[in-house]
This record gives structure tokens, C-alpha cells and sequence, in this order.
């Protein structure tokens, strides 16, 4: 290979200097702006530096011949250093940027100045064997001892475009993928829900008598039938409320509201179970309204869940809900707690209290409930920055608590 | 006089069940059971209330209340989605495609009724 820079040893007298020659052999002197901030660069490490990039460099003069490479743009482009030197750079370029490119060029010799080059553009370079490649070029003028020269970093970016697409391509699936689970839960559900419709809606014209009498043990077996229809219904509510909260879809609507109304919402659907099951049922909360941001499905979902677990596993006493104000490491919090005189949980089941399908067994009591509701209540209460907490004795009781930042 | 209600259904087990439960309330019905037959029967019949699915074959619930609410003839007969798209946000998407009044499924049989009868306006 020919060698193109000259050591020192040639010329020792001009140490801050490279010395280049060009293609038709005369030799040339280059000096680099940073030589002069620098007058003891020697001329090996000048060549080192440019030797060491993992970029092109190419120098061009203002005629836009190629007057220097470094070996790194014989490995990109695929030419040998003597088959570019003297040649117009455009060889390096390929349509439709070659036409124009001299223009451009002669308008940076009229103001040279650090820059990159072709900024918002895709830019392209052309190989020898005539592959086009994307290339990003950062431009600097560079003196020599007689004329302006410019200084070429080409950097090869296909490896990177090519990340840049595949990365592009997986988003795009990942959100097809996405919109195609919201589907198929849109449908799941429709499709659940039309068949229950005839179930109920049958189970529910014989136990209002509609087409006639009904004996004592059709009443009983139909209210069975009606019974476990309501269950699966509420099965696949929970199901795919889960699922929706699982894939990230559920949609959530923060706004200020009153605990105080959420609780009266709560008390009114749950009171008459309570009652039903001859427990009392007391709501304590404070005079000032609390306020707090949060979305309010959720946040009644959970109240709802967490006040009509303690109905169904409290046979006598009663149910107190009760709100308040805490300060918790000098924050203030809304506390929403719900107290049951119950069987309680024993400790070696609280651990598996909030797993899916935990549903608790006690002997001789038949509990209605999908098992869901706890774990449930848990991944939506971290979804409004909740804290839901226990506390539970076995044969004393439970009490449920949910924190809430206020607002 | 005996209101007319127009049931737009598919899914004939439902159909029937809506018939059955309006039918004992003394209401008369009309049926249809894809979109495009829906909207003959209404323009033929001015019913007195549309009951509609969404998910319908030709014309579905959205496309029915487009053309009905949009056409000064039919813009004032209440229409009722009664569907089985519960999730979270399909209520407002329906009402706020021109549904005077939404209805999830599985019906209540015990309140169906009433809550048809809620949307007949005072006049």
C-alpha cells in the first residue's frame, strides 16, 4: 500500500505539520486549525487520530478532490486509496445527491464552519461495487499551508438504521398485538354475556311466574339455576376486569371527589345484605369532606368488594365503615377502614389472602364469591396509588383498611 | 292505543325473550333481525320505540341510529340500545352515538320492563 503521509523524519523543521502527497505526486503541506492552538501536535498522532476513527475521514480541497482517506474509507467504500485520490468526491455519492453536490460544496468553501452535514436528511453513500449505503457526515474546514480544505467524517450507519427498523417493526407488532388482545376481550365478553342473557332472562320469567304457578321444588331448582348464572356473570366481570388491568388497558379518570360520597354510594347498594343477614351495619365518617383525586370506579369497585367481603364471612355483630384522616411519615392520607365481627383469617391463610382463586373454605358455610374479589381489589388499588392493609384475628374478625393520598 | 315497540335482534332466544317479557306487559311488537330490515319496518311502521342490539347483521346499531336520528321523521321515536358491549366506556360511546337510553346484558326480567317504559316522553 502506498503510503500517503510522510513522517516527520522528512520534513523535521515543520513539526506541526502533515505532509501529504497528492495524487499527481507533489507533495503538499497540511496545517490543521488546532495545530496552530497547538504548534507541538506532531504529525504521527495527527495521522494516529485519524487512523484510530471508526469513520471515514476524507479530505477534499475546494476543487472537490479527494486529497487524504484513512484506511477506514478504503474498508467502507471499497476502494483502494490510490483508486480515490485525485477523483471528485461525488464518486462517492450516489444519484440523485451526486448533481447537486458540487454546489453544496462550493457554498461551504464560501463559509466553512464545524458542522454535520445534511441535517434532517438521509444521506447516502456509494460503495464501489454500486451498494448504497446511509451515512452520517460531519464536516471541518481544515487549512493547509496554501489552500482551504475541507475534512470529512463519514460514519456507515446501516447496522444502526437496520436496529432502528427492526425496532420500529416489534412496536408496531407489539401495538397490533395489543389492539388485537383489546379485541378479543371486547368480544369475549360480548359473546359470554349473549347466552347468559337468555339464561337469566328465561330463569327470571319462571321465577316471576309469568308463564304459570310454580311448585315449592321447581321455585328451589330454578333459584339454583339463577343463582349460578349470577355467579358466572359476575365470573367473567371479574375475569375481565383482571385482564383488561393485566394488559394495561383499563382506562382511568382521576378527578377530585369526596370519600364521603363513595361510601354513601357503597353503603346504600350493601346495607340491605347486612341487614338481611340481621348484622348492623354503621358508617362513621367525619363532618369536614375529605377530598381526594382518584378514579372512582376503582376506587367504589374496591369499597364495594372489601365491605361485602366482611358481609359474607360475618354471621352476627355488625359492619362498621369508617373513614378518617392519618398522617403517615408527615403525609396526610385518607383512611378507609371496614371492621367486621366475623370468623377472621387465620394466619396461616393471610399469606395466600390476595391470591386469585383463594377463596377461604369454612367448614359448613357455603360462600358465594368468584375467589377473584381480594386480588382484584389489590391491582386496582395499586393503580390509584392505594395501599389496601389487614388486620384479622381468627373468630374475632377482620379489618380491612385502604389508604389513600390526599389531595 | 296499544304502544308498538320494534325489537332489532339477531339472536333469536333474546328476541324471543323481550317479545315474551313485552308481550305479557300488553305491548305490541315488531321484530326485525339485521339492521337494513330494522329500518324498513320503521319506515313503514312508525313504531312507538325502537329497542336495538349493536352487533346486527347489515346495518348495525350505530349505523340505525345515524339514519334515524339524522332524519327529522324518526328523530324523536326513543331509541333503546339493549346490548351485550358492557365494557368500561361502551355505555357512553353508545349514548353519545344518539341511543336515548342504554341497557347491558343479561337483562334484569323484573325491571326490563320499567326501564323500557322510562323512555316513553310525556306528551
Amino acid at each position: 500500500m502506498t503510503q500517503h503521509f510522510d513522517s516527520t523524519k522528512k520534513n523535521p523543521q515543520k513539526s506541526n505539520t502533515c505532509v501529504f502527497h497528492n495524487a499527481d505526486g507533489a507533495s503538499q503541506d497540511f496545517k490543521s486549525p488546532h495545530d496552530i492552538s497547538n504548534p507541538k501536535l506532531p504529525e504521527e498522532r495527527f495521522q494516529k487520530i485519524l487512523e484510530a476513527t471508526p469513520d471515514a475521514m476524507i479530505m477534499i480541497n475546494k476543487e472537490g478532490k479527494i486529497i487524504f482517506i484513512n484506511t477506514q474509507t478504503e474498508k467502507i467504500f471499497g476502494y483502494r486509496k490510490d483508486e480515490l485520490l485525485g477523483q471528485l468526491v461525488e464518486i462517492l455519492i450516489p444519484e440523485p445527491y451526486r448533481n447537486r453536490h458540487p454546489e453544496h460544496r462550493n457554498k461551504y468553501f464560501l463559509s466553512p464552519h464545524v458542522r454535520p452535514m445534511g441535517i434532517g436528511m438521509e444521506l447516502y453513500g456509494l460503495r464501489k461495487n454500486g451498494e448504497h449505503f446511509p451515512v452520517e457526515i460531519s464536516l471541518s474546514p481544515f487549512e493547509t499551508g496554501e489552500e482551504k480544505t475541507a475534512l470529512a467524517a463519514v460514519r456507515d450507519i446501516t447496522d444502526r438504521k437496520r436496529f432502528e427498523l427492526t425496532l420500529q417493526e416489534k412496536n408496531v407488532e407489539l401495538e397490533n398485538a395489543n389492539l388485537a388482545k383489546d379485541r378479543f376481550l371486547a368480544s369475549m365478553s360480548h359473546e359470554l354475556r349473549t347466552p347468559l342473557n337468555a339464561v337469566l332472562g328465561f330463569t327470571g320469567t319462571l321465577l316471576m311466574k309469568l308463564p304459570g304457578p310454580l311448585n315449592a321444588e321447581q321455585e328451589k331448582q330454578l333459584k339454583t339455576v339463577q343463582g349460578s348464572a349470577k355467579h358466572l356473570l359476575s365470573l367473567i366481570n371479574d375475569l375481565l376486569d383482571l385482564a383488561k388491568i393485566e394488559s394495561g388497558n383499563i382506562e382511568l379518570k382521576f378527578e377530585k371527589i369526596s370519600c364521603q360520597s363513595i361510601i354513601d354510594e357503597v353503603a346504600s347498594n350493601l346495607a340491605p345484605m347486612a341487614k338481611n343477614k340481621g348484622l348492623d351495619f354503621k358508617v362513621i365518617i367525619p363532618k369536614e369532606d375529605l377530598i381526594i383525586k382518584t378514579d372512582r370506579r376503582s376506587l367504589t369497585q374496591i369499597v364495594i368488594n372489601l365491605t361485602s367481603n366482611a358481609i359474607k364471612f360475618t354471621e352476627k355483630g355488625k359492619i362498621e365503615v369508617e373513614i378518617d384522616k392519618i398522617k403517615v411519615q408527615a403525609r396526610p392520607y385518607v383512611i378507609i377502614k371496614i371492621m367486621d365481627t366475623g370468623i377472621g383469617i387465620k394466619t396461616e391463610d393471610q399469606t395466600k389472602l390476595f391470591q386469585a382463586f383463594q377463596q377461604m373454605l369454612i367448614p359448613g358455610v357455603r360462600i358465594e364469591g368468584t375467589g377473584l374479589g381480594l386480588h382484584l381489589s389489590q391491582k386496582l388499588s395499586a393503580l390509584i396509588n392505594g395501599k389496601i392493609e389487614f388486620e384479622s384475628e381468627y373468630g374475632k374478625g377482620s379489618c380491612f383498611s385502604i389508604l389513600l393520598p390526599l389531595a | 292505543m296499544v304502544k308498538r315497540i320494534l325489537i332489532i335482534e339477531d339472536n333469536p332466544t333474546n328476541l324471543e325473550l323481550m317479545v315474551y317479557l313485552l308481550n305479557h306487559y300488553a305491548y305490541t311488537t315488531l321484530t326485525a333481525t339485521d339492521g337494513e330490515q330494522g329500518v324498513a319496518v320503521i319506515e313503514k311502521e312508525k313504531p312507538d320505540l325502537i329497542i336495538c342490539d349493536i352487533q346486527l347483521p347489515k346495518l348495525n346499531g350505530y349505523e340505525i341510529a345515524y339514519i334515524l336520528k339524522n332524519n327529522s321523521k324518526f328523530a324523536d321515536i326513543p331509541l333503546i340500545a339493549v346490548t351485550a358491549y358492557s365494557m368500561v366506556g361502551d355505555q357512553d360511546k353508545i349514548l353519545s352515538a344518539g341511543f336515548d337510553d342504554y341497557i347491558a346484558k343479561p337483562i334484569d326480567p323484573e325491571n326490563f320492563v320499567k326501564q323500557i317504559e322510562r323512555n316513553f316522553k310525556v306528551k
